[in-house]
């Protein structure tokens, strides 16, 4: 039987069929419907798979190589970064001989298209010791899957499958067979056998889009071509490849891993020979040329492509609407850092990672590091302050679910220093950028039965925080007078971090309610292309229209919440928002004076 | 040159491009096809290119998509690129593609430049003509496109968000093989949720009913 599906479920199917019993995952950007897709195929061949969403990638991989030490054939998922947080029990990883099997799947974003940085799990796995294996597409992501499970039992080491968005988010017609029974052997070796004496050594996608371009080219029996499946340990076949070569280049992503294994000094080109981009995506484009330039300097003359710059010339005209990632149109993030941005305008913003780095865009995010970051970064910045006797407003955002990835510590820590900022716990009740799976805090388990589920504010009030408030984003006046609040609460003399939880459900995962539906024609109406909504409300549901001169709601995307009202200076929302503005600044004032008159 | 040959050859799997192109079964994967379907997010844009692969594949045509859906849950630029036939991976390169399906008029802009010369693009869009510098440049490429108010369609029907089935169903009266009216809504029945089939063929339906109107030239049939 076949079924088309993405790179992530052939990955589940791989790991399904190879008796997979349990699996731990903290969801990412490419990897995140590979969990979902382990459950599908669980639900289909009614096995008894132990299947789970875990608080952050370290618990993930602890639980599987927990399982895996204990006999189980376990797996953990996560996104390139993400492995980054699990590097304690890696690090040591492959120095506990496993009864079962463990196997890692780590997908790594080349570009990078939603991730803080480009990373090559290859890199790390190589550096620690631990087999890695490089699939080409879709359909090798399941047959690799499959594979490596069956290496980790027999060599009782942990492997990792490193895939890509490319291969993660590609989709074909996969192959299904009945568990146990897929016979894989290892798709690499000699692709190609070219007539000269240069070569090329490729992995992964990078492979594929080689494949292409070597047919497109007519090069297929000019340059020969070496597949390489598992990149750590290297096989020796390739190294006698590149021996035979005059030159070989080396194509893959993300960094230098089978160039450095390779290491063939001047034999070898790649990134290191400036031959290939240091850093980006290998997109088609690129590798074509890579390889046009590689065939031209050894002697086979291949015509170069030349882009045709009048398509560009045309559209130099053409204002092209830009599309910068957005909040979603109605999305309560906008609301609070709306409220966020109303009440402080010139407070530091550190932000975190999730829908809401988004904020920045808003300029009610101004840094974005790592999960939990923004909790940590804004103590560093009030110990600054406070080392200069300054009491600066400092408003950390957050969301739920990195909430409990990654806050709880530096949270508690800033609670014992009395540490003076305000967190916003953005809490949508999902873990939205990646797809909406559950936090610990929804009460249902990645199954989709219900659990336990662990309140924000019960935490909060165990910590011992003293101000605590929840408030709906979509209130916005209630939103900036609680913050303002807040902020007063700080300059109490025993004060610690004030923790306001704007709590809405994402509008991707609630129906929207009635009442939430409201009439737009007056912001229409009452327009008067000010186009104030437009910067500071950034809202994909209106635009502005140049030729009418107003702003005009787009129907497919707007959900009628109306929160742009209170971004509007002529409406009355945003007459009344901005009275709430004056009384913070004539208090500031009259500080200011009595400052002075010191 | 071929003193090299001995041990290499002893390396697995000692097949592919060579051997792809001598295929006796060539004939069959004659059609060597490369679309891209570009929209924002919350449109279909994904839905339509599976219901083009899913179509290819159940005649019998290897396909293959590659999705890029950025950070925005809506909103946000989508782009789905679609190979149909003998290829290795799903990515297009510049002015690569036969086929543009833009499902927002910016989005055909900014794609554009995958449009191979002599392609065929359809855009859905409410203007009745592009501006002169654009179509000077698409006949300067030879490039057939076809302006269709799908959004209006849907509207009409009363499903804005189904317009990626108006374009679809224009799609299918270019009545490329294997991508012929009867077999896109076969694969509708199958991939669209149950409750909404009658109303998505029926926006298909409208959609290609509307391409009656274009004198869809031999060139654009036959691609």
């Amino acid at each position: 039987m076949r079924e088309v599906m993405i790179g992530n479920f052939a990955i589940a199917r791989g790991l399904v069929e190879a008796g997979l019993e349990l699996a731990a995952a903290y969801p990412g950007t490419p990897s995140s419907e590979i969990l979902p897709g382990i459950i599908e195929f669980k639900n289909r061949e009614k096995l008894a798979i132990h299947a789970e969403w875990s608080t952050n990638e370290r618990c993930a991989l602890e639980v599987a190589f927990g399982g895996a030490l204990a006999g189980r054939k376990a797996a953990c998922m996560m996104k390139q970064v993400g492995l980054n947080v699990a590097f304690p029990p890696l690090l040591h990883g492959y120095a506990q001989p496993l009864k079962g099997g463990l196997v890692i799947v780590s997908c790594d974003d080349p570009g990078p298209q939603s991730s803080q940085t480009e990373q090559d799990t290859r890199l790390l796995a190589a550096h620690f010791g631990i087999p890695v294996f490089d699939p080409a597409s879709p359909g090798e992501a399941g047959d690799i899957a499959y594979y490596a499970m069956k290496y980790s039992c027999e060599h009782k080491v942990p492997v990792i499958v490193r895939s890509t968005h490319r291969v993660s988010h590609a989709r074909e017609s996969i192959e299904l067979f009945v568990p146990g029974s897929r016979k894989v052997k290892l798709d690499e070796g000699l692709k190609l056998k070219g007539k000269g004496r240069i070569g090329i050594v490729t992995s992964g996608m990078t492979c594929s889009i080689t494949m292409d371009i070597l047919d497109e080219l007519n090069l297929g029996d000019k340059i020969s071509l070496y597949k390489v499946s598992r990149v750590f340990p290297l096989g020796t076949e390739v190294i006698g490849f590149v021996n035979q070569q005059e030159k070989t280049l080396v194509l893959e992503e993300t960094d230098v891993t089978l160039e450095a294994l390779l290491d063939h000094g001047f034999k070898v080109l790649g990134r290191r020979s400036g031959h290939v981009p240091s850093a980006g995506e290998l997109t088609y484009d690129i590798v074509r040329d890579i390889i046009c330039r590689f065939a031209n300097d050894h002697g086979i003359s291949v015509p170069e492509f030349n882009a045709d710059t009048s398509i560009e010339d045309a559209l130099k005209e053409i204002q092209i609407a830009p599309r910068p990632p957005k909040l979603c149109a109605g999305c309560s993030h906008r609301a609070s850092f709306y409220a966020m941005k109303s009440a402080f305008p010139d407070a530091v913003f550190p932000g975190d990672i999730g829908c809401y780095t988004l904020g920045i865009s808003m300029g009610a995010v101004d840094t974005c590091l790592d999960m939990g970051g923004g909790v940590t970064f804004a103590s560093g910045f009030y110990d600054t302050f406070a080392q200069d006797g300054t009491l600066k407003p400092i408003l950390a955002s957050v969301g739920d679910s990195t909430f409990f990835h990654a806050c709880l510590t530096p949270l508690y820590d800033s609670v014992l220093k009395k540490r003076r900022f305000v967190l916003v716990i953005m809490d949508n009740s999902t873990t939205a950028m990646t797809g909406l799976q559950p936090t610990p805090q929804s009460g249902i388990s990645a199954d989709g039965t219900s659990t336990y589920s662990i309140k924000i504010e019960n935490i909060i009030k165990g910590f011992g925080i003293e101000f605590l408030r929840i408030v709906d984003p979509y209130d916005i006046p209630l939103l900036l007078r609680t913050i303002k609040e807040a902020y007063e609460y700080l300059e109490t003399e025993s004060a610690g971090p004030a923790v306001i939880i704007a709590r809405r459900e994402c509008l991707l995962f609630s129906k929207i309610r009635e009442e939430d539906t409201r009439d737009m024609a007056r912001l229409v109406a009452e327009c008067t292309g000010c186009k104030i909504c437009i910067k500071t409300f950034d809202c994909p549901g209106s635009y502005f229209d140049e030729e009418k001169k107003k702003i005009c709601i787009d129907e497919g995307l707007c959900i009628r919440c109306g929160m742009c009202y209170y971004a509007c200076p002529t409406s009355d929302e945003g007459k009344s928002l901005k009275e709430l503005k004056k009384v913070r600044n004539e208090k500031k004032r009259r500080e200011g004076r009595e400052d002075s008159k010191k | 040159m071929g003193d090299n040959k001995g041990e290499v050859e002893g390396a697995n799997n000692f097949y592919d491009i060579q051997h792809r192109k001598y295929d006796v079964r060539k004939g069959l994967f004659a059609m060597n096809l490369q679309i891209v379907c570009a929209g924002i997010g919350g449109r279909g844009v994904l839905l339509a290119s599976t219901i083009i692969i899913e179509t290819a594949i159940k005649a019998g045509l290897k396909a293959m998509a590659s999705d890029e859906y950025g950070m925005s849950q809506r909103g946000g630029s989508v782009v789905s690129l679609v190979k149909v036939g003998n290829f290795a991976s799903p990515l297009v390169g510049r002015e690569s593609a036969n086929i543009l399906l833009s499902f927002e008029e910016s989005e055909f802009y900014r794609n554009l430049p995958f449009l191979k010369t002599g392609g065929v693009t359809l855009v859905n869009t409410s203007r009745q003509l592009l501006s002169a510098n654009i179509e000077r440049l698409l006949k300067k490429r030879r490039v057939q496109y076809f302006l269709l108010d799908a959004d209006a369609i849907a509207m009409q029907k009363g499903m804005i968000q189904s317009s990626n089935m108006a374009m679809l169903g224009f799609f299918s009266a270019f009545d490329i093989t294997p991508f012929s009216c009867d077999n896109i809504k076969e694969t509708i029945r199958q991939k669209v949720k149950a409750r909404l089939v009658e109303k998505n063929l029926e926006v298909f339906q409208a959609g290609y009913e509307s391409a009656q109107s274009f004198q869809l030239s031999a060139d654009s049939k036959n691609q």
